[in-house]
């Protein structure tokens, strides 16, 4: 149902210690971000396709169509960077309007390509950790940031939930299809506030009886999971170190150039 | 030309214009990695307060009565799977509901501060929306500036006694654009024109993200009016129980 989380489950990067994937993904993405450097933006962005796709053995469709999903953002609001209206033209090019001028500089240009790279390779991280490791272990990283417990509760049982009432809304959805409930624009939005208060009522009644369920099995505050425990292993660890002290070397170099 | 090919003319021009304008209206997440360093702390600090407000009030709720630590647990997932769907458009293009307007209606601002931060989180790293390091950004444009105007103004226009179904669509939809404008003012702070500065970027943020958003907000509202009329006719216990029409009982 969820396309990313399907994909994770079947990574052969899954079981792979949690830690080291969290950690590396978060170190890479600040470095990405701080430096704002193209030349690390690019070997990030090559590394994490070659980790996810030659490693984690995500099919390369799935993950060129995973890049594009930020692309029209990315596309629209560096449009805005780049494009200027102004009395005076600036040196890149400059289309006359009346007495305006459309233009840019090759400054903001720079400043553009630098932007879409950066954020490709911060969305890279992103799927690196995404698409490699399950959202549970992710919880258990969390969890051992010392985060509030209910906080944690809170998104253990969320997380739960949105695959129970992703299934309900799915079948509702293809009942109103098959009785031609998206017939025309106005059909349609009658069908979707139908569907959205159907799935609501749905939802407290679960709600009531996971309470229900919990309680009967001595529910007592706190929610119990066992872990399944990955220890890491030296040579990624070492590898990783290695990887980030790289990239680190490169954002110094960026900002002292 | 016949009647009919013109009329297909017609359907295919109103077609690409359609895509042409609107590729993906997704509510508008600011991408990973898009903001600078020290913008990403200051927007998360920013969200500190409305967050702790939101922990403590869930915290007291739940100390007082432990059976809505479920109930709120699926409003959060309630909002994540609204603002998952496709929602019906006229342009056939793919766009989603923000959610939050209708999880601030239904279980006020403070509760969605908190849920909105989950799902937010849960939208990076499940749906590729938005991202880790901007999670403190899209926070606050999307759980907490967006919902809060939405509330405020639909307890305000319910108590000047206005149209519920008027009310609602208003208060969703400015609530909406408000995220919008948001979201532009912290594009446009991170990324300043050359020339004119952070207001002129504001505008040209404000511009580019118009054509999609505008529709989305009008949209928004009018599914929101009717979600809640739907609630209403045959959800009414269920509503009494999160508290949402009981000043209508007493």
């Amino acid at each position: 149902m969820l396309l990313i989380d399907k994909l994770c489950y079947r990574s052969n990067l899954r079981y792979v210690n949690a830690g080291e994937k969290f950690t590396y993904s978060l170190l890479t993405l600040c470095m990405c971000i701080v430096s704002r450097s193209i030349l690390l933006a690019l070997l990030v962005l090559a590394v994490n396709s070659f980790l996810t796709v030659g490693k984690g053995g995500i099919p390369l469709f799935r993950y060129r169509n995973l890049m594009l999903v930020p692309l029209v953002f990315l596309l629209l609001s560096t449009l805005a960077i780049i494009v200027n209206i102004s009395r005076t033209p600036l040196d890149a090019y400059a289309i006359p309007l009346g007495s305006f001028y459309i233009t840019g500089s090759f400054a903001s240009l720079y400043q553009g390509l630098q932007l879409i790279l950066t954020a490709m390779a911060s969305v890279s991280c992103l799927y690196f950790l995404a698409l490699n490791t399950p959202m549970t272990d992710i919880l258990n990283e969390l969890r051992k940031l010392k985060l509030p417990g209910l906080l944690l509760e809170l998104m253990l049982l969320i997380y739960r939930f949105i695959f129970v009432l992703l299934e309900i809304a799915s079948s509702i959805l293809t009942a109103q299809k098959s009785r031609l409930g998206n017939r025309d624009f106005k059909t349609s939005v009658k069908s979707f506030g139908a569907m959205v208060s159907v799935l609501f009522v749905r939802s407290l009644k679960k709600s009531g009886a996971l309470y229900d369920a919990m309680e009967s099995r001595c529910y007592d505050g706190t929610i119990h999971v066992l872990t399944e425990n990955y220890p890491p292993k030296k040579a990624e660890i070492f590898l990783i170190l290695l990887f980030e002290i790289l990239l680190l070397l490169l954002t110094i170099w960026s900002k002292l150039r | 030309m016949q009647k009919t090919q013109k009329k297909l003319i017609a359907a295919a021009a109103a077609l690409s214009i359609g895509f042409g304008i609107v590729p993906a209206a997704n509510a508008m997440h600011i991408a990973e990695g898009y903001l600078p360093p020290t913008h990403c702390i200051v927007w998360g600090v920013i969200c500190l307060p409305f967050l702790l407000a939101g922990f403590f009030s869930l915290q007291n709720t739940v100390k007082k009565n432990r059976r809505a630590l479920t109930l709120i647990a699926i409003s959060g997932a309630f909002i994540f799977v609204i603002s998952s769907l496709k929602i019906p458009s006229i342009a056939a293009s793919c766009s989603h509901m923000t959610g939050t307007g209708l999880g601030a209606i239904l279980f006020g601002p403070l509760a969605v501060s908190i849920l909105g931060l989950i799902v937010l989180l849960f939208q990076a790293l499940l749906l590729a929306h938005g991202g880790l390091t901007t999670l403190g950004a899209n926070c606050f444009s999307m759980a907490i500036a967006g919902p809060l105007v939405t509330f405020l103004l639909y307890t305000l226009l319910k108590k000047c006694k206005v149209n519920k179904k008027v009310n609602i669509f208003i208060a969703a939809a400015v609530g909406d654009l408000f995220t919008y404008c948001v979201t532009a003012l912290q594009l446009a702070l991170s990324h300043p024109s050359e020339v004119g500065g952070a207001g002129a970027s504001f505008g040209k943020f404000l511009a580019v993200f118009a054509p999609t958003q505008i529709p989305l907000a009008v949209i928004e509202g009018i599914l929101t009016v009717v979600i809640v009329i739907a609630m209403e006719s045959f959800a009414t216990k269920e509503l009494r129980s999160i508290g949402f029409i009981k000043e209508e009982t007493k």
